[in-house]
């Protein structure tokens, strides 16, 4: 069962096209990781799903909704659709449990102790249950990002969607950040990770997706596209990536 | 000295005047300067307009003129009749709150896009995005220059006395006429306005230690 299906998907921002033909499918349950080189266009194709750009042309189904309709509740289909960005993006304003009650208490009409439990639930499965009361800025890049995972989750999406979130991170806060996205494509979470953290892309992930230019130049199992890659694009770009 | 002594209760009653008008006027103000803010901001045109050409013209025109066209400009026509301290407090309202749109404004463009995109990805809509997000963020950060934009206000209202309000800056006029004793009077109401300004200062530091972004 597919839950998203992108077809002919472009985006250009004036004259410069950034997608120039995708169509991709994502089935439940799948974890997939999309890689390639810098200005790929792998940001734009996962805010597209999502709608934070506006496409060119295509189509692309998520939960069997249009995502592009102009005339149906794009912030409703968003609730389905958890994103976890490079930079957190925390609400500075509001206590670590506040940040991961809020959208269900707001958006959902949970009262506020039902939010809290299941926020305080979510802490606990990052790791970050005494934290609850902390501000985002009293948090470490690494427990941040959980924070941000956590509240993605709190709206209890169908699929959740990464841009490099482990980028901007210290380099042993990476571990804890990993392992919570482990678990959670372990509990069967449908996710679109974009990432250059190839190890985790080789055990984790179901299918590797990766772009240059634009396109999709190549994709397979883990195990094909990382031992056996099909374009001379992948190879060398692996080759840069897996020395350092 | 003794003059001024003397003077003090009618004095403070003025003042009393004065922090009336200031309070109901910057609070109509911040209203006011929040709405147009948030016309500059929307996307659609010809508000982006109305609310450009507003803050226009009032930056672009003494208050003194503004406080006249108010009260005399517009009390001459025949279905408009306001007594002065209607006029005044709409006159400072309406000063205060273009001034103030645009550090509305700006405090709400400071605030970084990503905190727009991860509210719109967990479903909220812009305005929700704008109350619950965006706003309290930019009210937090913009403390400082709304301190600035009140106490110019409060000092603003001693124009006020040149149509006949009550103020402080009226009642001394009357007081150092009446006294002959110009210098003590004088010094005696810049003392008062300083003091209030002073408090003003003080309370805006403690709210700001208060709402700190963390
Ligand atoms: N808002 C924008 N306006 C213009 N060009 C953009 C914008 N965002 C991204 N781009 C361009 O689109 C291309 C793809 O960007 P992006 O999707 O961020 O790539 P990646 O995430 O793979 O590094 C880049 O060349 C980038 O410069
Ligand atoms: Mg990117």
């Amino acid at each position: 069962m597919s839950i998203v299906q992108v077809k002919n998907l472009k985006k250009n921002y004036g004259q410069t096209e950034v997608l120039k033909d995708i169509s991709v499918e994502i089935n439940e349950k799948e974890v997939v990781c999309v890689i390639g080189p810098s200005g790929s266009g792998k940001s734009t194709f996962l805010r597209c799903l999502n709608r934070l750009e506006e496409i060119t042309s295509g189509t692309i189904l998520v939960n069997g909704h249009e995502m592009t309709d102009k005339n149906s509740d794009i912030n409703k289909f968003r609730q389905d659709v958890g994103m976890v960005f490079q930079q957190f993006n925390l609400f500075p304003h509001m206590t670590v449990l506040h940040n991961v009650s809020l959208a269900p208490i707001k958006l959902k009409g949970k009262s506020k102790s039902e939010a809290e439990t299941l926020a305080m639930n979510l802490l606990e499965k990052v790791g970050l249950k005494d934290k609850a009361n902390s501000y985002p800025s009293q948090l470490s890049g690494g427990q941040q990002q959980r924070v941000a995972i956590a509240r993605a989750l709190a709206m209890e999406p169908k699929i959740m969607l990464f841009d490099e979130p482990t980028s901007a991170l210290d380099p042993e806060m990476v571990g804890d950040v990993l392992n919570v996205m482990k678990e959670l494509a372990n509990e069967g979470m449908t996710m679109v990770i974009v990432t250059h953290e190839m190890g985790f892309a080789r055990d984790v992930c179901d299918r590797v997706i990766f772009m240059d230019g634009g396109y999709i130049v190549e994709q397979g199992a883990p195990e094909d596209v990382f031992t056996n890659p099909e374009h001379d694009r992948t190879r060398s770009f692996l080759s840069k990536v897996l020395k350092g | 000295m003794e003059a001024a002594i003397n003077a003090l209760p009618y004095l403070f009653q003025g003042l009393m005047t004065t922090l009336y008008i200031f309070i109901i006027a910057i609070i109509i103000g911040f209203i006011i300067g929040l709405v147009v803010a948030l016309l500059r901001l929307t996307p659609i045109k010809p508000l982006q307009w109305i609310a450009k050409l507003y803050v226009d013209i009032i930056r672009g025109t003494p208050l003194l003129v503004q406080i006249f066209f108010i009260y005399f400009g517009l009390n001459s026509l025949t279905f408009i009749s306001l007594d002065n301290t209607t006029a005044g407090i709409i006159t400072i309202a309406i000063n205060a709150g273009a001034y103030l749109s645009e550090n509305i404004r700006a405090g709400i463009q400071s605030i970084d896009k990503g905190q727009t995109e991860a509210s719109r990805s967990l479903g909220f809509s812009g305005i929700q995005t704008m109350r619950f997000i965006i706003l309290p963020q930019a009210l937090r950060r913009m403390l400082p220059t709304f301190t600035n934009q009140a106490i110019i206000t409060l000092k603003d209202t001693s124009l006020l006395s040149i149509i006949g309000i009550a103020d402080l800056t009226q009642r001394g006029e009357v007081q150092a006429s009446a006294t002959f004793q110009s210098f003590a009077i004088w010094t005696t109401v810049g003392i008062i306005y300083f003091v209030v300004i002073y408090l003003l200062t003080l309370l805006s530091n403690f709210l700001e230690r208060r709402f700190e972004l963390r």
